[in-house]
């Protein structure tokens, strides 16, 4: 699966991105929401989001909904530092929303499984 | 090596390696974002009010709490959530409680920061590095084949020991002196100074002789040579007395010597740092002249342009590290230019700053949009101006480095060497010159890992990495291209005259010896050679690759080229 990885620390991207590759995906980083927006006006071929929550300009939940707004309607997952459930509630339409922690490897993928899945059902 | 089946093996790193060399990146960079926050509280102490330092102190204890904890590093994330409410608390403040508690909070703060300072420390000692158990090191056979060495002086009066770090410090290149007291050693810096010292600090004749001497030499010296103190002592008093005395680090022994050839490998870099490089684009001469005369003066390489149009020209000339632009200009905004140049792949990621007397948010946050790094308003602080600018030029530095370098060799990455390749067989085109892609590849590399380790083969990475890097010019754009493979990009070079520099590398590398514990072992490498104009450009990368497949096939520790009925 082609995944778009968006975070504003490099090191935090790449982890992520190691964790997606090592699953068998390909991964194209950028390193903000601007950036992420203007690479889907140029290549639409992303099956999924994986953002970071605090970024600046444009936080992870701003790049969401900018991309409902242009009725960009993949999966989207949200990772956050803070407590996930007040983001959840915030913004009930996101897929997925993970805290960073170190179980991210395994927390992500399934992460990734479980939206497929429930876009599969829906 | 023994013998394997035809094929090349590739050993691509795992998960696990790839997340343990992340968490050591991250640990590397934590005590710079540490500085970088004791920097910032600084300014909160005198302007409290001060929203973008707050706005950065925030991001930063943020990231730390977020990146520790994908890491596993649960106490440092601790820290930086600790730190991230303080600020938050202190943001929500009015301004004249702000300016009440600004001293108070500032020190709650810079706790914080000391305590993730220690737990960086503890987390960085628990770690694993390369080569703890089995001593891998290698040596160079013929001495005339032998590295350009730096000379170091090492004066230890335990001579065993000495010897010890002597074998292998000379296996990374250095030429090594040993010197047993004190006045030996005062004698032969006074006499010809070399590179680098390393000093014991406990000698017979005093437990503060080592510091005592490079004190007193420092006194009598214009240009002292670097010191690094190297000993048993752990105690506060000694490090003090080595930082006093002008040591440039400590190591408690016993020594890692990986860790004290990074050291002098800093301490004897003969190339000044490059000056960050920034161009100022402003169509008041005078306003242009001002501010490039105070980034000058701050040590940075300063070019002006009054007229927008030519920027193209400039940019490609001067390669700067992050624009400074004039927001508003009579032949075209500053927002419309930074969209310009954002539309040209090379610059996509080049900082661009804005100078305005906008105050208006709107604006700003327009002008944001369309990729600009930041703004500062006219008129401006000198300090602030160098800060701003200097901030900005070392973090895109940073950035392109991590993005464009191997974590392992220090060697550019695949991708930017595929950029690199695609730039330069332009500029070949265009200026009708040749180019050269050279594939390197290491023999039963597999093998060498299965039998001696895995730190024994990325020592050999490393190995070949040094060589190469030691040995080709500075025109020559070396990389890593996969698990043990590397491409070299030679310009100016036709594919015979590559193919005999390779061929002589080749040779070197081969005599290399490695141990890995008891054990000693040497390897090889296979090379493919192509060339432009002789191959097409598109064909370039495939050509380099089959000629390199061929090497492989005809016994390996060769290097071939394209054969001639494959010309085009």
């Amino acid at each position: 699966m082609r995944i778009m990885v968006v975070d504003d620390d490099a090191l935090a991207g790449e982890l992520t991105a190691a964790v997606l590759e090592s699953a068998g995906h390909e991964v194209v980083l950028v390193e903000n929401g601007i950036e992420a927006l203007e690479k889907f006006g140029e290549d639409r071929a992303f099956a999924m989001v994986v953002s970071d929550m605090n970024m600046p300009l444009v936080s992870g939940i701003e790049l969401f909904r900018h991309l409902r707004d242009a009725n960009i309607d993949i999966p989207f997952i949200l990772l956050t530092g803070d407590d996930p459930a007040p983001m959840m509630a915030e913004e009930p339409r996101l897929d997925v929303c993970l805290t960073k922690d170190a179980s991210l490897e395994i927390s992500l993928i399934e992460a990734i499984e479980a939206a497929n899945e429930r876009r599969r059902r829906a | 090596m023994s013998g394997g089946a035809a094929g090349m093996e590739t050993r691509k790193p795992t998960l696990r390696e790839k997340i343990q060399k992340l968490r050591l990146t991250f640990l590397d960079k934590l005590p710079d974002m540490i500085l970088e926050g004791r920097g910032m509280c600084g300014r909160l102490l005198v302007a409290p009010g001060d929203a973008k330092a707050l706005d950065d102190l925030f991001r930063a204890f943020h990231t730390i709490k977020g990146t520790a904890a994908s890491f596993g590093l649960n106490e440092i994330s601790d820290q930086g959530g600790i730190g991230e409410t303080l600020v938050t608390a202190f943001r929500n403040l009015s301004p004249p409680e702000r300016a009440e508690t600004a001293a108070t909070v500032v020190g709650e703060l810079s706790a914080v920061l000391d305590q993730t300072a220690g737990l960086v420390t503890v987390a960085g000692d628990g770690e694993v590095k390369i080569d703890h158990e089995t001593k891998v090191f290698f040596s160079v056979k013929d001495e005339k084949d032998g590295f350009p060495s730096k000379r170091v002086f090492l004066c230890d009066d335990d001579q065993i020991a000495g010897e010890h770090l002597i074998a292998q410090l000379t296996c990374f290149g250095y030429e090594v002196v040993p010197y047993s007291t004190t006045d030996a050693l005062r004698t032969a810096v006074l006499a010809n100074a070399p590179d680098a010292v390393i000093m014991d600090i406990m000698f017979p004749d005093g437990i503060n002789a080592g510091t005592e001497i490079i004190d007193s030499m420092r006194r009598e010296l214009s240009s002292p040579p670097p010191v690094v103190f190297l000993s048993a002592r752990r105690d506060f008093d000694a490090r003090l007395r080595s930082v006093q005395a002008g040591g440039q680090a400590y190591f408690t022994k016993p020594v890692k010597v990986t860790e004290l050839v990074e050291t002098l490998d800093v301490l004897t870099n003969r190339e000044e740092p490059d000056p960050y490089r920034v161009l100022v684009v402003d169509d008041e001469k005078e306003v242009a002249e001002y501010h490039g005369l105070i980034l000058e003066e701050a040590g940075m390489s300063v070019r002006l342009l009054y007229e927008p149009s030519a920027i193209l020209d400039v940019l490609t000339e001067f390669r700067p590290d992050m624009v400074l632009m004039d927001m508003y200009m009579p032949t075209c905004s500053g927002r419309d230019l930074s969209q310009l140049i954002r539309q040209i792949p090379d610059f996509i990621s080049l900082p661009i700053v804005f100078l305005s007397n906008e105050t208006n948010k709107v604006m700003q946050i327009s002008a944001l949009r369309v990729g600009a790094e930041g703004f500062l308003t006219k008129p401006i602080q000198p300090d602030d101006l160098i800060t701003a600018v200097a901030v900005r030029a070392e973090r895109m530095r940073t950035l392109r480095s991590l993005m464009v370098r191997d974590g392992l060799t220090g060697l550019f990455n695949h991708t930017f060497l595929s950029q690199y390749l695609v730039t330069a067989l332009a500029t070949a085109k265009r200026e009708t010159k040749r180019v050269s892609l050279v594939m390197l590849d290491i023999d039963h590399f597999k093998t060498i890992n299965d039998s001696y380790g895995h730190p024994a083969g990325d020592q050999v990475l490393v190995a070949l990495s040094r060589l190469l890097q030691q040995r080709l010019r500075r025109s020559d754009m070396l990389g890593r291209y996969g698990g043990e493979e590397f491409a070299v990009i030679m310009q100016n070079t036709g594919p015979e005259e590559a193919r005999l520099i390779v061929d002589g590398l080749r040779e070197d590398f081969s005599r290399l010896q490695f141990q890995a514990g008891e054990r000693s072992f040497s390897c090889t490498f296979s090379g493919g050679v192509a060339g432009f104009p002789d191959v097409p450009r598109d064909h370039l990368m495939e050509a380099a690759d089959q000629a390199l497949y061929r090497a492989k096939r005809a016994g390996r520790n060769r290097v071939a080229g394209v054969p001639a009925e494959v010309r085009s």
